[in-house]
């Protein structure tokens, strides 16, 4: 220790007499942290990651594998298979029907965010102007609907657009006396499914980004508010200039998360087309894998399509881990 | 001291984790073993499963029979996880068009040591042919049952009409109640019922696919097939007010609130009519005088070909206790068991038991249909053209009043790359 390492020289400043100097440099930073942690978090992440190893990495593997395969039923019950490589995925990627359930799903998926968000923000806002008592009502009520098993709520929803039964074609025509919704049938135009898909998934998705905002809203500065109003900011510009740029880490997660939920949805597109439709015409992602590999019994091509969009969901969730990281080096 | 240290940190943190996990999964006792038996949909009466049970348990001392009761909807799928699985049942039931998927991907154990003693050429055979696979059986018939048109007799006399002869009597009676009885069905016909569009094709001399040396040649847009799909279509849009995406299940619910004047369905849809009103599934038993029901009439009178519908049941190839599953297959397809069958309208799994069907009207209705009864395409890939929805879509698609000619020609294409994969 006869050298003090001081880093770089200090370099001249405008003002007379003073001396800037960078930080010191980062290596001697990280030494203490090792000595502090020690192995402790190695050993503690360690049985964490093997459990996850085992219960996504292994099926992952299992899938890729699968997917350059011929794997059948005759496969599923011990036949051997045969290696066919990129055979499953040339005929995935030649089939103008997974374009169609691509789009569809993309399209159908932008327009669940859309909607979610939107009403999402606008309740949480909501939220913070409402008396204590409403609010809690409200929060149990959304609550409610959160924790709804996605499959229940797809069944009593399925009973409300009902076609012979149903309570919105008997409100509509009787109430309403919209005679054309006698026995109108809710399912069976693409576009009218996805609507009732829509304020399912909507319907369940809210509560999420609502608490979340809500969460979000009340770390907002009252102060920084108040004297935008002062200087004379309306609603929607305190809301753009102010309220949003505060969330904007928040709205990113909230929307991401979205989107992958979304862009894989099965349960309800799944129990709705029980109900009624036409499934070659409301096959969303999820929903054709499954079609294609356990009830069309040919696992490697389902294979095929599964790491297809495990990859579209991946780069999605790369981007919001580094959006997320990134916003945290701030 | 220092790696003393980590190791016990491991194994604190390990033992967190095994902690949320070690909740549930209790395993079979040694000798007390426990038999799962898969039984599909409601159509096994509650007799039957109350005799199997109390049976197996008693020339089984220590080990249980639990029944599993499963959905018809998205059987295929569930059976080819469940069966391939670790933990699978022991004895499932399975629809006989179905059955080939399974028997030819090595999923059931076989049985043909078995033949003799589960009741050999006494079995329905075909079913008996359903259920084998190169030469070997593995799934023995469970029963059958064709499909019978129900009917409102006071609905029938007010519009002046009787029992029809024939199928274009059946059709011109249908749309004669529809009329009469305006957004009533003269015939409950749902679009995703593909099975009652079956005797259309075939008594127009249609087919679905045929065998053309190895490969599946698919048949619905054939000249024949066309003027049957023509007739569904007539009936599903001018004589059905049924939701046209609808599925065939609870047919009993438009009939008991009086919307369904007609509707074919399986044999036992009778007990789910006349099931009491206070029932989980509620049914109609005041309307027991009003309910007829007779075979749906061919082309030129008789029976038509109607779709053969009905289970057989096979042992899981990965069943824990295979002695055990073969016991209980054993009850299954005793005289006993079978007879409850009988006694309730469905065809019993053996020939010698058909007169427990009794003499009453449903019971010569069934021995008419089944006496023309039809199966479809036997290729063990016909399980994954039901699963894919291309049928229930096609119909659906007719219901509304599509094109049936670009419909069929479509859905045949898609039926023969799945049967000729």
């Amino acid at each position: 220790m006869t050298t003090v390492d001081n880093g770089l020289d200090p370099a001249p400043s405008a003002f007379e007499g003073e001396r800037m100097t960078a930080p010191q440099p980062k290596p001697a930073a990280r030494r203490i942290r090792r000595i502090r942690g020690g192995f402790t978090p190695y050993s503690l992440l360690t049985p964490a990651i093997i459990v996850l190893a085992l219960i996504t990495g292994w099926p992952l593997i299992q899938l890729i594998v699968t997917s350059f395969q011929e794997f059948g039923r005759a496969q599923v019950f011990g036949a051997p298979p045969e290696w066919v490589w990129f055979e499953n995925y040339a005929n995935v990627l030649t089939d103008p029907v997974f374009y169609a359930v691509l789009i569809r799903t993309i399209v159908f998926s932008a327009g669940c965010v859309i909607v979610t968000m939107f009403l999402g923000t606008l309740i949480a806002l909501m939220m913070m102007r409402l008396p204590k008592g409403f609010r809690i009502l409200l929060s149990v009520g959304m609550l409610l609907a959160w924790a709804m098993p996605a499959l229940t709520a797809t069944v009593v929803w399925g009973w409300m657009f009902d076609t012979a039964y149903g309570v919105v074609n008997y409100i509509l025509v009787n109430w309403f006396g919209m005679e054309e919704y006698f026995q109108h049938s809710w399912l069976i135009d693409p576009l009218s499914f996805f609507l009732v898909a829509g304020i399912i998934i909507v319907w369940g998705a809210i509560p999420f980004v609502a608490f979340t905002l809500y969460a979000g809203l009340t770390q907002v500065p009252d102060e920084v508010l108040e004297a935008a109003q002062l200087d004379g900011a309306g609603g929607f510009k305190r809301f753009r200039l102010i309220i949003f740029p505060y969330l904007k880490p928040i709205f990113l997660i909230v929307t991401i998360l979205q989107i992958i939920w979304d862009l894989r949805v099965f349960t309800q597109i799944f129990a709705l087309q029980d109900i009624g439709g036409i499934r070659a015409l409301t096959n969303t992602l999820g929903v054709y894998i499954y079609q294609t590999s356990i009830a069309g019994g040919d696992f490697g091509q389902g294979g095929a399509i599964a790491v297809i969009t495990a990859i579209l969901l991946m780069s999605i969730s790369i981007y919001y881990v580094r959006q997320v990281t990134k916003e945290e080096e701030l | 001291m220092r790696k003393l240290g980590i190791v016990a940190l491991g194994a604190a943190a390990a033992l967190t984790l095994a902690g949320c996990a070690t909740s549930g999964g209790t395993g079979a006792s040694e000798d007390g073993a426990e038999i799962r038996v898969w039984l599909v949909g409601t159509d096994t009466p509650d007799e039957a499963r109350e005799y199997l049970v109390d049976t197996f348990e008693k020339e089984n001392p220590g080990s249980t029979l639990v029944i599993e009761e499963q959905a018809w909807d998205g059987l295929v799928d569930r059976l080819t996880t469940s069966l391939s699985g670790s933990d699978s049942p022991d004895v499932v039931e399975v629809g006989n068009t179905q059955a080939a998927a399974f028997t030819s991907a090595g999923a059931f154990l076989d049985l043909t040591d078995e033949y003799e003693n589960l009741g050999g050429d006494d079995l329905l055979p075909g079913f008996v042919e359903a259920g084998s696979y190169d030469g070997k059986f593995y799934a023995a018939p469970l029963y059958s049952g064709s499909r019978l048109v129900f009917y409102k007799k006071d609905a029938l006399a007010a519009a002046g009409l009787t029992v029809p002869t024939t199928l274009d009597e059946y059709i011109s009676n249908a749309q004669a109640l529809a009329a009469a009885n305006p957004g009533k069905s003269g015939i409950w016909w749902p679009g995703q019922d593909w099975y009652n569009a079956l005797p259309y094709i075939w008594e127009n001399g249609g087919e679905i696919a045929v065998a053309d040396g190895e490969e599946w040649d698919a048949q619905l847009s054939s000249e024949e097939s066309l003027a049957g799909l023509a007739q569904v279509q007539e009936v599903m849009t001018t004589a059905s007010s049924a939701p046209k995406d609808g599925n065939e299940t609870s047919p009993e619910v438009g009939f008991c609130d009086g919307t369904s004047l007609q509707l074919s369905a399986p044999s036992w849809v009778k007990w789910s009519i006349l099931a009491p009103a206070d029932a989980e599934a509620p049914g109609c038993p005041d309307q027991e005088e009003n309910l007829g029901v007779y075979a749906l009439p061919g082309m030129d009178g008789g029976a038509a070909q109607v779709f053969a519908g009905g289970s057989n049941i096979g042992i899981s190839a990965k069943s824990a206790h295979p002695e055990l599953a073969l016991s209980a297959l054993e009850i299954i397809l005793s005289d006993e068991f079978q007879t409850i069958y009988g006694e309730n309208g469905l065809v019993p799994a053996k020939l010698s038991l058909a007169d427990t069907l009794g003499t009453d009207e449903v019971a010569k209705a069934i021995t008419a249909a089944a006496g023309n009864a039809k199966l479809t395409p036997a290729s063990p890939n016909w399980a994954d053209v039901e699963a894919s929805g291309i049928l229930t879509d096609l119909f659906v698609n007719i219901a509304q009043g599509g094109d049936i000619k670009a419909l069929a020609e479509a859905a045949d294409e898609e039926i023969e790359a799945i049967l000729n994969s």
